[in-house]
């Protein structure tokens, strides 16, 4: 009774999505760099946002846009009413796993979306996977892929899973929805799981 | 190496890796340890728990020992998400790069022990920098303490003040955000300079609140109960927070002369339980909020020249993590890394949680103290090639 009354003196703490604090890094780049970059995240001078670990080397400029994302397939409508996330870390530093647990926070609260995470695949509508490529993970992915209900998504969390990022191999598998960033900010994961769900246009 | 040479035990164990055991003054060829497997009595059985299951942060797989209610014995399987890191003959700004994302969450540690062990190895002056250098070690000790008490309240199934503390974390990454223009101090780091804009940072709010919910948890009988007389270690081996809940005042903030803080007091406990490492955590919150307001006096915004004369070197730092002590080696021939070696506090700390769980503990204790150890598997299990 006492936490539940301090929890209500508190009042609301979530914030609206349109009123974003201002991120940085990482954030949507604009411009043209010839910067010879370690992750090969510039051909031609362009952006390369799927390679990409903002390290603020090069001459490309911030804009604090917080949408990057790729959704490479049609999402079923089924997950518009509720949506259920199984995390996985393949090989990750900890910063994945961190911005993603924040979607969880006062501030964020996902839950008001009808997101929540799920103790085991076996009741998850999406895999999210985080972190390089590492062999003894591979198997344990695989077979929590295979234990999930149909129909099931995959996404890739952070630029090690999607590119390899600085660190190591990307995920051998294809995702339905790319999560970018070096950690994605939990704006970013937000707006690509509401987006591809279709809760936005 | 200033503050360190190659030879045998001198002075208290700091941890080991693959290739050397690591003391307070000494870095020793590795003895390797014999891993028996453990075997079960007819009438237990093994409850296997990991490396992928709700609950778990990092990927870790446990193998437990009980006849059903009790922890008779444990191992601990890290490597399951074992990186190969291609570090070796990459260039010192590059090689930072990848340091950075050795553990994300705990990168301001990690950085400034490679960049200090960097700088012992090319003899470059490094005095200009360590004020704030301190503090933003001092901010991802606020932010990690904060996530191993919301740990605490989240197996007790506490959730009003797990969700303050994240709100709490939050704005301490928001704080880290704003001066260091990324979450995870990201490329703010480089030898002899530290990038921010200090002026944002304003920690009064954070001493309040955390303040509010120190007190109410220390007020609440069922959370008392929960984390007082589990997970009970005293060991000489051990490091950070674990050795000062236990009575041992290990802290490289004051016995290591890698980057030294003035006029700090380490907060004690003595029982070595789960509720003393709380309470060691959650003093240390206060304790590096006014650390860091001392510091903020005494810096100046100037980019710091950087001189480098030597580029061929060995060097070494020992630094206080949140978790306990981390080291770096370095060896750079034509400023490329020729090897390059992390004593994780990780390693100590799986160590002493095995101790610890073995002690008289249940099956439901076990979240309580796992988490109380505030262990990242991510800097254990990574091999530089």
């Amino acid at each position: 009774m006492m936490w539940f009354l301090k929890g209500i003196k508190k009042r609301i703490k979530t914030e609206n999505l349109n009123d974003k604090y201002k991120i940085k890094y990482p954030s949507v780049l604009e411009g043209k760099s010839d910067y010879n970059c370690p992750t090969g995240a510039i051909e031609n001078n362009k952006w390369v946002k799927e390679k990409c670990i903002f390290c603020e080397k090069c001459d490309l400029k911030p804009t604090y846009k917080q949408d990057m994302y790729n959704i490479n397939n049609n999402i079923p409508d089924i997950f518009k009413k509720s949506f259920y996330l199984y995390p996985i870390d393949s090989g990750t530093c900890g910063a994945c796993n961190t911005e993603f647990n924040t979607i969880f926070s006062p501030q964020y609260d996902i839950n008001r979306f009808k997101i929540f995470l799920s103790n085991t695949p076996r009741h998850a509508d999406a895999l999210v996977i985080m972190g390089v490529y590492t062999e003894n993970m591979d198997k344990v992915i695989e077979n929590a892929y295979d234990a999930m209900p149909e129909p099931k998504l995959l996404i890739g969390l952070g630029a090690c899973s999607v590119s390899g990022g600085i660190i190591g191999e990307k995920i051998s598998k294809k995702f339905d929805i790319e999560i970018l960033g070096c950690p994605p900010s939990p704006y970013t994961i937000i707006n690509a799981i509401l987006k591809a769900r279709g809760n936005v246009k | 190496m200033k503050y360190y040479k190659f030879g045998d035990k001198n002075g208290r164990y700091i941890g080991s890796n693959d290739k050397y055991d690591v003391y307070e003054n000494t870095i020793a060829s590795r003895i390797a340890e014999n891993n028996e497997k453990i075997k079960k009595e007819p009438y237990e059985m093994y409850f296997n728990y990991g490396p992928s299951a709700g609950g778990l942060r990092e990927s870790v797989n446990f193998n437990i020992v009980t006849p059903g209610e009790t922890i008779r014995d444990i191992t601990v399987n890290s490597y399951y998400k074992r990186r190969r890191i291609k570090i070796i003959n990459d260039d010192i700004d590059t090689a930072l790069l990848k340091v950075e994302r050795i553990n994300g969450f705990h990168s301001a540690s990690n950085t400034v022990c490679f960049l200090l062990a960097v700088e012992d190895a090319l003899n470059i002056d490094n005095h200009n920098s360590n004020n704030k250098r301190i503090i933003e070690i001092e901010l991802e000790r606020i932010r990690s303490n904060l996530d191993v008490i919301k740990g605490l309240c989240e197996s007790a199934g506490f959730s009003v003040p797990e969700k303050q503390l994240l709100y709490l974390m939050e704005k301490v990454t928001r704080i880290i955000s704003d001066t260091f223009n990324h979450r995870y101090f990201f490329s703010a780091n480089y030898i002899n300079n530290v990038y921010g804009n200090f002026d944002s940072i304003k920690l009064d709010d954070i001493y309040k609140e955390f303040n509010e919910i120190y007190n109410g948890l220390l007020e609440s009988k069922i959370f008392m109960d929960r984390i007082q007389e589990n997970g009970i270690v005293k060991d000489a081996n051990s490091t950070g927070p674990a050795a000062r809940a236990s009575g041992y005042k290990y802290d490289a903030r004051i016995d290591s002369k890698s980057l030294v803080y003035n006029n700090y007091n380490i907060f004690a406990m003595e029982d070595g339980d789960t509720f003393s490492r709380f309470m060691v955590r959650s003093n240390e919150i206060f304790s590096s909020i006014e650390i860091i307001n001392n510091n903020l006096n005494k810096i100046n915004n100037n980019k710091n020249d950087v001189k480098i004369e030597n580029k061929s070197g060995e060097g070494a730092a020992r630094i206080e993590s949140p978790q306990g002590d981390i080291f770096y080696y370095a060896n750079i021939e034509n400023n490329k890394i020729k090897e390059l070696s992390i004593i994780s506090p990780s390693y100590l700390n799986i160590e002493l949680f095995k101790k610890a769980i073995k002690n008289n503990n249940i099956l439901t204790d076990f979240f309580f103290v796992w988490n109380s150890f505030g262990i990242w598997i991510s800097e254990l299990e990574v091999d530089f090639i």
